[in-house]
């Protein structure tokens, strides 16, 4: 069953979205769906959360916005990670490996029957 | 963009947004339709997409971070529209909480200036007094001694130590223009200025070079407020002479304009060194023991006329002060040596002590601490009043507006943000009141300084708003503003939506009865604080009264007093009986008058000479006996109205050759004799008692209405010709105010140089010696009148707003049979009911505090069942007027149309 993307914590969604930029600028339709083909279909963000997350992380300086013509020639709005968005983002992956690392641990054995 | 940044540039962050979620729509649009879709379709699913546009933008708002600054703004602006929708009520609004908050922002800075504030020196807690304690003396004489005591002090203490002095205040003349002017007068040491800090704006001030020789040091510095007053700030002052009391003076510098003077509330126009006592005449605030006080002064060991402050660090005053008692109970030790036994055991009591002042000397502090404390009390219980009253209004508002509330709830507004909006209004109400309530108190601080003044000019405190008093004034609005704002917040949190939109939008019927009592909870508490507040008012205003009728013991309204400076005009001794003469045949002439006297203290006129005397036939309690003294002429007695006892009154034969004689009052003949009957007694100023009593008077009280009767020894004028009276009394035949005004040509004509003031009835000025009860009574009168006021109009707004709510009630009674008068007797029940919980409340919660204000009260007791009975009835019958036209309104209502509107 596909995650919902409602599930995320705001956290996560955050750092999500700053990994979806760290390679190149996008503009918010284009990340939705970065983060639906990267995650193989399983993450669809709503679009109405991305574009408060997006504002929330420029305001805290850890991306930075402008807008540009895209390939059809509308404008749009791109965003892309600073260099103190990418350390947040450095930290913030650290911390997840070992909260997944910790979860599985916890979860050992268990195995739910619909699992493949 | 920093949050400032986005805070000011909304519209373009919301163009942006705007922008952005198009281009969304847009991009997700075209990728439907290359799916397949048609153009519409693929429009609907990429709203749908996104999740609501106008939600994506709310949290998007959200995530800007400045929400609550918009909010805040929007909230005031819609509640200045509100306001201005319904003028009247807000301007009454603004106008009860303006009087209010303004009353208290005044009499918080005056309490200020008045009580709290330090002096504007340096350091102001190193400055300390040396006093004398341990014995019982007159307050001013505790802190007096003598310019040679001082300077054995400073040669104990050394140079590490600086001791400055001053003198008592002094009225001189000044002659500037062509006319002499009156000025407050202090004269000080050359170490004073340099003691205390203070600076010189223009020019230098006064220095140790200045006070070094007898004489020698003609020079004079000016205050800051004489210097606009008289020169209006021209700079050209410094440098210049002119003359006072006849002594060229040359003006060295003007004091900073922060600095008046180390007692606080006292006018000081000028400062002179000490050295020029006897140049300037300044014969005043000193008491003498066995010295000529017509020669210098600063050289005599006898003559103590000077305050002694000094500057020493919290932390070093118990070792400075054990040296200077040192030298003082050496000295005191060795003046007593042969003193009878139980005069040097009381004497050897005393004991010198460093009395810390960093607010500065003031006898205004003393004399206003417990009325300031009254009214401060006073205008905060107005503004309970006033705040509950706006609770109540507002409250009865709240109801009206239930229906816009219940839909801003059902369009998603959080009760969180509805009781903010609702508590913005009522803080916006109050910033409003407040603003307003600031000029009041500019006006009001004014006001009451020239109130409580016993003289022609306000009081000199420098009041004005200053930091700390605005800081007051915003703190105080704010908890005003939510102190009445609770009530409606409170209202909206509750709000029931499905009832209110039930009620069809109109004002909910009947069943929402409950909430009544809140409202009416509210009256009640108003009407017992305005009984506490109508109370005070009654036993304030007796106080006032109770002391005019005070019999003063002497004619109040028949008698014309004025006084003189005849010292100041030059005359010398010699003069003076020739002058003496002149005067009272001037007065005598005029027409109206029955006689005419001087004296050398005038009555009710604030000077007064005390003096010891000793009773050789009282061997039970050897020493001196103090006693007030007055010098007057023969005719005194019968001009002024005093009344005889036993004996007889001065008369032509009582000349200086002649054996000397005395009249005294009955107080004075039991401290001197210890009996009424003292006729015939002999006491003197020293061992040889050479003064008979003659006659013995009514007590008398000279001095104020509040005093008690002094002893008093008066004597005849002319036994002690080498006095300069100060004040000429003639008692009118009819209406005294003719006689004030040929009283002043009179003596304009026969005595031009002599500076004359004060020309008045003895009336007036007992009256100006109670100007503080005045002032008192009439503030505390204008806070009960205020607060009946404003119980009255609570009353009315609630019972009024009960009355509209139930209407179809009222309509059903009277088309079920129900006269009008009995509906109204329906009101009036219920509204009595409110009315007699509050003035229970009253009685038994407030009112108990008026004891607090029992030592400002005279001849009445603060639980006067009288007063509260009268305040009671005066609350009942506001009431009860309140609610009748409410009542009446109801039992007018026609039961058809009443019924019928649903």
């Amino acid at each position: 069953m596909p995650a919902c993307a409602a599930d995320l914590l705001q956290g996560t969604l955050d750092m999500l979205v700053m990994r979806a930029v760290a390679d190149e600028p996008l503009h918010g339709y284009a990340l939705v769906q970065r983060l639906k083909l990267t995650s193989g279909g399983r993450l669809t963000v709503p679009h109405g959360s991305l574009y408060p997350a997006l504002h929330r992380l420029e305001n805290r300086g850890m991306l930075k916005a402008e807008w540009r013509s895209t390939a059809t020639g509308r404008e749009a709005k791109f965003y892309w990670l600073t260099a103190k968005g990418r350390r947040h983002l450095e930290r913030e992956v650290v911390a997840w490996h070992e909260l997944s690392v910790a979860v599985a641990l916890v979860l050992g054995t268990f195995a739910p029957p619909e699992t493949r | 963009m920093s949050w400032l940044a986005r805070l000011l540039n909304r519209r373009a962050l919301e163009l942006d947004l705007d922008r952005e979620l198009r281009f969304h729509v847009d991009a997700a649009t075209d990728d439907y339709v290359r799916a397949g879709l048609s153009r519409d379709e693929a429009r609907r699913r990429a709203l749908i997409d996104l999740g609501g546009y106008e939600r994506v933008k709310e949290d998007a708002r959200d995530a800007r971070g400045t929400r609550w600054v918009e909010d805040w703004w929007a909230d005031t602006r819609y509640a200045l529209r509100a306001m201005a929708r319904s003028p009247g009520f807000s301007a009454a609004a603004a106008l009860t909480l303006a009087l209010g908050l303004g009353a208290n922002t005044a009499l918080w800075s005056i309490s200020d200036a008045l009580m709290r504030r330090a002096l504007p020196i340096d350091r102001p807690d190193e400055l300390h007094a040396i006093r004398m304690v341990g014995i019982e003396s007159e307050d001013d004489e505790s802190y007096r001694t003598s310019h040679p005591f001082m300077q054995r002090l400073q040669a104990a203490v050394g140079d590490s130590v600086r001791i400055a002095a001053t003198s008592g205040f002094s009225r001189l003349y000044a002659t500037i223009g062509d006319r002499p002017e009156a000025v407050i007068a202090q004269l000080v040491s050359g170490s004073f200025f340099p003691l205390l800090g203070v600076r010189a704006q223009r020019g230098r001030l006064i220095g140790p070079d200045d006070d070094r020789t007898l004489g020698g040091g003609p020079v004079a510095v000016i205050t800051d407020a004489f210097w606009e007053r008289q020169f209006g700030r021209d700079p050209s002052v410094v440098g210049r002479t002119f003359r006072v009391n006849g002594v060229p003076l040359t003006v060295v510098g003007v004091a900073e304009p922060e600095f008046t003077s180390i007692t606080v509330g006292q006018q000081v126009d000028l400062y002179a060194p000490l050295v020029m006592q006897h140049e300037l005449r300044y014969m005043a605030n000193a008491s003498s023991t066995g010295a000529d006080m017509k020669k210098p002064w600063v050289p005599q060991n006898g003559i103590a006329w000077l305050t002694l402050v000094t500057r020493v660090a919290p932390a070093a005053v118990p070792q400075l002060a054990a040296r200077l008692d040192g030298v003082f109970r050496a000295e005191l030790a060795e003046r007593l040596a042969d003193a009878d036994p139980a005069v040097r055991a009381r004497g050897l009591r005393a004991h010198l002590a460093l009395e810390p002042m960093p607010r500065g000397f003031s006898p205004l502090r003393a004399a206003f601490a417990d009325p300031l404390r009254a009214l401060t009390a006073g205008v905060a219980l107005v503004l309970l009043v006033a705040c509950a009253n706006l609770a109540g209004l507002l409250l009865a508002r709240s109801e009206a507006r239930a229906h816009e509330i219940a839909l801003r709830a059902s369009l998603g507004a959080r009760p969180g943000r509805l009781v903010r909006q609702v508590v913005t209004e009522s803080l916006t109400l109050a910033m409003v009141g407040g603003a307003l309530g600031l000029v009041l108190a500019q006006w009001a601080i004014r006001a009451l300084l020239k109130l409580a003044s016993s003289g022609p000019r306000a009081i000199p405190l420098d009041a004005a708003l200053d930091g700390r008093t605005l800081l007051f004034a915003v703190g105080v609005t704010l908890a005003a503003g939510l102190l009445f704002g609770l009530a409606p917040a409170a209202r909206v949190a509750r709000a029931d939506l499905y009832a209110s939109f039930k009620a069809g939008g109109r004002v909910a019927s009947g069943a929402g009865s409950h909430r009544v009592p809140l409202g009416r909870a509210l009256v009640a508490s108003q009407i017992a604080l305005s009984l506490t507040l109508v109370a005070a008012a009654g036993v304030f205003v007796r106080t006032f009264r109770n002391l005019l009728a005070v019999d003063a013991g002497y004619a109040r309204e028949t008698v014309v007093a004025a006084r003189l400076d005849i010292r100041a005009a030059g005359y010398t001794y010699e003069q003076l009986p020739a002058l003496y003469a002149r005067l009272l045949d001037a007065a005598r002439a005029i027409p109206g008058v029955q006689s005419a006297s001087l004296s050398l203290h005038g009555l009710a006129a604030g000077g007064r000479r005390t003096s010891g005397f000793v009773v050789p036939a009282r061997t039970d309690s050897p020493g001196e006996r103090p006693a007030q003294e007055n010098f007057v002429t023969p005719d005194y007695f019968r001009t002024v109205g005093m009344t005889l006892v036993s004996g007889r009154a001065f008369t032509e034969r009582d000349t200086k050759d002649a054996p000397k004689v005395a009249v005294i009052t009955q107080a004075a003949a039991r401290r001197l004799f210890g009996t009424d009957s003292a006729v015939g007694g002999r006491f003197g100023y020293d061992t040889p008692a050479d003064v008979e009593v003659v006659g013995v008077l009514r007590d008398v009280r000279p001095n104020s209405l509040r005093e008690p009767p002094p002893p008093m020894v008066l004597r005849p004028l002319a036994q002690a010709p080498q006095e300069y009276v100060t004040s000429v009394e003639v008692r009118a035949a009819g209406s005294p105010e003719p006689v004030i005004k040929a009283l002043s040509n009179a003596l304009a004509s026969t005595a031009r140089e002599i500076p004359v003031r004060d020309v008045t009835t003895l009336e007036d000025l007992l009256q100006r010696g109670l100007s503080r009860e005045r002032l008192v009574a009439r503030l505390a009168g204008g806070f009960g009148a205020l607060a009946l006021l404003l119980a009255a109009i609570g009353l009315y707004g609630v019972i009024s707003y009960s009355v509209t709510r139930r209407r179809r009630e009222m309509g059903v009674r009277l088309a079920l049979g129900a006269s009008p008068g009995q509906v109204v007797r329906l009101v009036l029940r219920e509204s009595l009911a409110t009315i007699a919980a509050g003035l229970a409340l009253g009685i038994a919660l407030w009112f108990p505090l008026l004891g607090l204000a029992r030592r400002l009260l005279y001849g009445v007791s603060p639980h006067d069942p009288g007063t509260l009975a009268g305040g009671a009835a005066a609350l009942l019958a506001a009431g009860v007027l309140a609610a009748l036209l409410p009542a009446l309104r109801a039992a007018r209502v026609d039961p058809i149309e009443a019924i019928r509107a649903e």
